[in-house]
């Protein structure tokens, strides 16, 4: 299990320098964003990508990344990977979870398992993948495949930092699980130019969150007296206006 | 007569004023039952539609569960996810009849329906109730009462999650007239289901027959919540409580059937009062009778009395104001007789003191008068009379001769009445007293005399008067001892007491003979007084009327040893 992890770990650094290291050869430039809520709140888990007009979707690159189900919650909530990234789904929890994913982005099944399941889902196509658990309705998590390699999710201040941005025009957009709107808002030009870093403010209206509130730690004991008779109900509902 | 209506009023007014007070408190209780009724049958119908609407909640809130149970199977979001419609509503149908639901009907996001059970071959159709979906979408408790198909379902929407809204779920029970039967065994209310529509009233399910539905959805009262209604029952009494965006339900009970216990209560207040009425009656003519009888006891001795029977006495035994009155009335009706008799008696006296000394007319007056029937006594008879008096009368004024007769009489009447003589009658100067009657006395002779003698005493100073004014007037009196026949004669209104017989007559002559200061007597009167009287005879005299001369005595005077009432004349 731990092994599993550090291994998780390292694969995810890898990653990232993979991605880093063609950017910063060249003389490049950045873009900082700063996103908030329409109550003027700094947003986080927001994806902010740039992405050239015109420009043919990049290559998938064959990297990996971990979704943790920890605790009964996905961790990270929101996962940003690159087209045709492997995620792993290690289980850290003492229970079952059964992952699956519905969405046209990447639609999989992991049914009841524990540990790491031996193969990797891998994200081919851009979009979001929602992520369920079908025995924890309150476990939502997302993954966002990005189809341009400059992205970032922003910290809990809100900010956000796009480093080897090569120089050009590009049109930013930012995503965010409970975001709404139209595309105008969420999408803006910008320009990249070497040396000063760009800047962007964004404001993100927001659904309210609709998630089923996870219950307390106490939950599995409490469940096993509340579920008796649950199939009676039925019974009573009938001719019940 | 008119005790007779005197009665009838008082039972008119004890009977008016009893059923006044039996109309006003019976219409008082039934005013007042009456509207505690129409209350608390308004209480009973808004009892019945709160616990109506609390229980369709809960039933609400068990529906939405169980969709929500029913959102949560992995298989049925597969089914969706993957647009996989035929087992989509393949197992739609069968989640249906795992939780025996009338409905199961699922939309896409956008609201068209993606499967529904009741119609399986329709597609693409707007959902039935959008309103659900909207609130679902907002996170509320989704569950409304709408109508599908011309039937009315209670109807709940869950969204699909996977984990995040892929579709909306509803699922719904029908609203029939089984439901509406089932809630009138709980309540033994009607119970009706209605949807309106802008202003179309559509009774979808009821307890009523259909002829009263029509009635219901026709009459309906709009935006109130009670209310009544005239149905083929009579008079209902409405409560009409939503139990959905447009469906209520109408609760109603006949006011007939409401009102039954308390018009048998007010039938019997009815009966109370009546009998009330009737006892009062009674009452008041018992009651009437009781005052009036004493009454008219008392009546009836006025009425007696009135006649002149002063011996009337009423009884009434009672000690009320009446028995009083009574008592009062006898005692009146006593005083009465007291006077009466008193002034019998009164007259009676007046009567007799024209004859008799006051002291004997009182006597007679106390007892009866028999004394003065028709008799035969032996008597004392005594005539006097004046000298002269003719002459004097033809020659003096009249008013001379009246003073001259007052001044006599006021000397010589209080004598009779001393000695107790009879006073037979006076004429101008004459004067006839006897003895022995119509009481009898021991001395009549003596008593005769002795008051002859008093006369002539008494009369002498005024004769001493009249003489020096030159008149010449002398007095003479006559005294005689015999029997008489004595009694009333005259006639109604006037009675004389007189005494008829020859001794009379010898008096009268005797009293003629007298010469002025004589005082003539009878031989047989001699005899009865010489004892006390110094008498002097004056020879036999030749009277008119007696065959023989007759001896007569001439009373000097009275000797000493006199009776103790004639000591102070008896010595000149």
């Amino acid at each position: 299990m731990r092994r599993w992890l550090a291994l998780g770990g390292c694969a995810a650094g890898l990653a990232l320098l993979l991605l880093r290291v063609p950017l910063a050869v060249s003389a490049s430039g950045s873009l900082e964003a700063v996103v908030r809520d329409d109550a003027g709140q700094p947003l986080t888990d927001v994806v902010v990508s740039l992405t050239p007009p015109g420009a043919a979707p990049a290559a998938p690159r064959a990297g990996s990344a971990v979704m943790d189900q920890q605790n009964k919650t996905f961790v990270p909530f929101v996962l940003a990977v690159p087209v045709g990234t492997s995620v792993a789904f290690p289980n850290r929890d003492n229970i079952r979870h059964h992952v699956y994913s519905f969405s046209p982005a990447k639609r999989f099944e992991l049914p009841l398992y524990i540990g790491t399941p031996a193969a990797p889902v891998v994200f081919d196509k851009p979009g979001v993948a929602v992520l369920g658990c079908n025995i924890h309705d309150w476990m939502v998590g997302y993954i966002y495949v990005s189809d341009t390699p400059y992205f970032a999710k922003t910290a809990d201040n809100g900010t956000v930092r796009l480093t080897d941005v090569p120089p050009g025009a590009y049109e930013a957009r930012v995503w965010h699980p409970r975001m709404r709107g139209e595309p105008a808002k969420t999408t803006k030009p910008i320009t990249i130019a070497p040396g000063d870093p760009g800047q962007l403010d964004f404001v993100v209206a927001l659904r309210p969150d609709r998630r089923p509130t996870a219950p307390s730690p106490h939950y599995d004991q409490r469940q096993q007296g509340s579920q008796r008779g649950g199939s009676r109900i039925a019974s009573k509902l009938r001719r019940t206006p | 007569m008119h005790f007779r209506s005197f009665r009838s009023r008082l039972v008119a007014v004890f009977l008016g004023l009893f059923t006044l007070i039996q109309a006003t408190g019976y219409v008082v209780v039934a005013a007042f039952v009456r509207a505690s009724a129409h209350q608390q049958v308004e209480d009973e119908l808004r009892l019945a539609s709160t616990l109506f609407a609390r229980q369709l909640d809960d039933r609400s809130r068990q529906l939405v569960a169980a969709t929500r149970l029913l959102s949560g199977d992995f298989a049925l979001k597969t089914a969706v996810a993957t647009a996989d419609h035929a087992t989509t509503a393949s197992v739609l149908e069968n989640h249906r009849r795992r939780v025996d639901a009338d409905i199961l009907i699922l939309a896409s996001l956008d609201g068209a329906v993606v499967a529904d059970t009741l119609r399986p071959t329709q597609h693409a159709t707007p959902f039935p109730a959008p309103r659900l979906i909207e609130q679902a979408e907002a996170g509320r408790e989704a569950s409304d009462v709408v109508a599908i198909d011309g039937r009315l379902y209670r109807l709940a929407v869950v969204p699909l999650l996977a984990p995040e809204p892929i579709a909306w779920l509803g699922a719904g029970f029908v609203i029939d007239d089984r439901t509406a039967a089932d809630l009138r065994r709980l309540s033994g209310l009607q119970v009706s289901f209605v949807a309106r529509d802008a202003d179309r009233v559509t009774v979808h399910a009821s307890t009523l027959a259909p002829a009263d539905r029509d009635a219901l959805a026709r009459q309906l009262p709009v935006g109130r919540k009670a209310g009544r209604l005239e149905l083929g029952g009579g008079e209902q009494m409405l409560r009409i409580e939503p139990v959905g965006q447009n469906v209520m339900v109408v609760l109603q009970r006949p006011l007939a059937e409401a009102l039954a216990p308390y018009d048998r209560l007010l039938l019997i207040l009815l009966a109370v009062a009546v009998a009330g009425v009737l006892l009062a009656l009674l009452g008041a003519a018992l009651v009437a009778r009781r005052v009036s009888r004493p009454v008219l006891t008392l009546a009836r001795g006025a009425r007696r009395v009135a006649a002149g029977d002063f011996t009337t006495a009423v009884a009434i035994g009672q000690r009320d104001e009446l028995g009083e009155l009574a008592a009062t009335f006898n005692e009146m009706v006593g005083g009465l007789r007291e006077r009466e008799r008193v002034r019998d008696e009164l007259e009676r006296t007046t009567r007799l003191k024209r004859f008799f000394s006051p002291q004997l007319a009182d006597a007679l007056s106390a007892g009866d008068e028999s004394l003065l029937a028709s008799h035969r006594r032996e008597i004392t008879v005594v005539f006097c009379d004046l000298r002269g008096f003719t002459a004097f009368a033809e020659a003096a004024d009249p008013e001379e001769v009246m003073q001259l007769l007052r001044a006599y009489h006021a000397a010589v009447g209080p004598l009779v009445f001393q000695y107790e003589g009879t006073l037979e009658r006076f004429t101008g100067d004459g004067l006839m007293v006897f003895f022995n009657d119509p009481v009898p006395c021991p001395d009549p002779a003596a008593r005769a005399v002795r008051m002859a003698v008093a006369m002539r005493d008494a009369v002498a100073p005024l004769l001493d008067t009249w003489r020096r004014r030159g008149h010449t007037l002398g007095f003479g009196a006559g005294v005689a001892m015999g029997y008489a026949t004595i009694g009333r004669i005259g006639f109604e209104g006037r009675f004389d007491y007189a005494a008829i017989g020859t001794v009379t007559n010898l008096s009268a002559r005797l009293c003629q003979e007298a010469r002025d200061g004589q005082i003539l007597v009878s031989q047989q009167v001699q005899a009865e007084i010489e004892l006390f009287a110094e008498t002097k005879p004056v020879g036999p005299l030749v009277l008119r009327g007696f065959a023989k001369p007759v001896p007569v005595f001439d009373i000097l005077g009275i000797r000493a040893a006199p009776t103790p009432r004639a000591v102070s004349r008896a010595t000149p």
